[in-house]
């Protein structure tokens, strides 16, 4: 996946890749990586967890503003079930 | 033999599933590195929420009337599924056998959130009118005709369409 962000890159188009591995991302870095502790398969969250999934994108398009270096990467703090995931679309919480 | 050989990759990738430090193993030794030295870069020109957002993903996602991935090719294929921005999440599915995929069969969003994605248009965010499925396991030959043809003309087709950023997704 890291090569074909590269390559979305050349052509100007920012990118930002998710991952459950972190040894992959190590393996073939994105020029903007986000590792996300969740199960393979499931990168976004739980089948039907709608506000986790929307939170999670959302972080990761955040990531277009936080990575600011080539090959840098981000670990989002959720821990699947244990967490609290505040919907974006909640007023006041999503625009940053 | 073709049969067995498809059904031991999806096999492993139950295992994977149950137990990811294999996966992190085989990512770690099992793939050859493609480092970091000469990564490119693209600066935002404009904040994400006021983007046009492309997804691509490598979790095998392509709409119910595409061809399947070639799932008999050991080295893997390289090749994508154009996925409209405006398809219904019932008309998509996935072929891969190199990860265990029961969870996105039953809600797409877990690897390819373009639902997620149309929701978050009151916050500005709008949606590319296409967006690209690829099937992740490429080796070899194919990992080369990924590099060569099919990533550049997805990239090539996201300049056409207008897309400010995309979001890469795995399986």
């Amino acid at each position: 996946m890291g090569l074909i962000a590269r390559e979305v890159e050349r052509h100007g188009i920012p990118t930002v890749a998710l991952s459950v591995l972190p040894a992959a991302t190590a393996n073939t870095p994105a020029p903007r990586n986000v590792v996300v502790r969740f199960r393979l398969g499931q990168v976004l969250g739980e089948p039907g967890a709608v506000v986790q999934q929307r939170r999670v994108l959302w972080d990761a398009l955040g990531a277009f503003a936080v990575i600011t270096r080539p090959g840098g990467v981000i670990e989002l703090p959720y821990r699947w079930k244990r967490s609290t995931y505040v919907d974006p679309l909640a007023r006041g919480t999503g625009v940053p | 033999m073709t049969s067995l050989r498809r059904a031991w990759h999806q096999l492993l990738s139950s295992w994977y599933t149950r137990a990811p430090w294999w996966a992190a193993l085989y990512a770690r030794w099992g793939l050859a590195p493609v480092g970091a030295a000469v990564l490119p870069w693209a600066a935002p020109r404009v904040p994400f929420h006021h983007g046009r957002i492309a997804l691509v993903t490598a979790a095998g996602v392509h709409p119910r009337s595409a061809p399947a991935f070639d799932m008999e090719n050991p080295r893997g294929d390289a090749s994508f599924r154009e996925i409209p921005g405006d398809v219904a999440a019932s008309q998509l599915m996935i072929t891969h056998d190199y990860y265990d995929h029961a969870a996105a069969d039953r809600d797409v969003n877990t690897v390819f959130p373009l639902e997620r994605l149309r929701e978050l248009a009151p916050l500005g965010v709008r949606v590319a009118p296409r967006h690209f499925g690829f099937m992740g396991h490429v080796l070899d030959a194919e990992r080369e005709r990924l590099t060569r043809e099919t990533a550049p003309e997805v990239a090539r087709r996201l300049v056409v369409d207008g897309a400010t950023h995309a979001v890469f997704t795995p399986g």
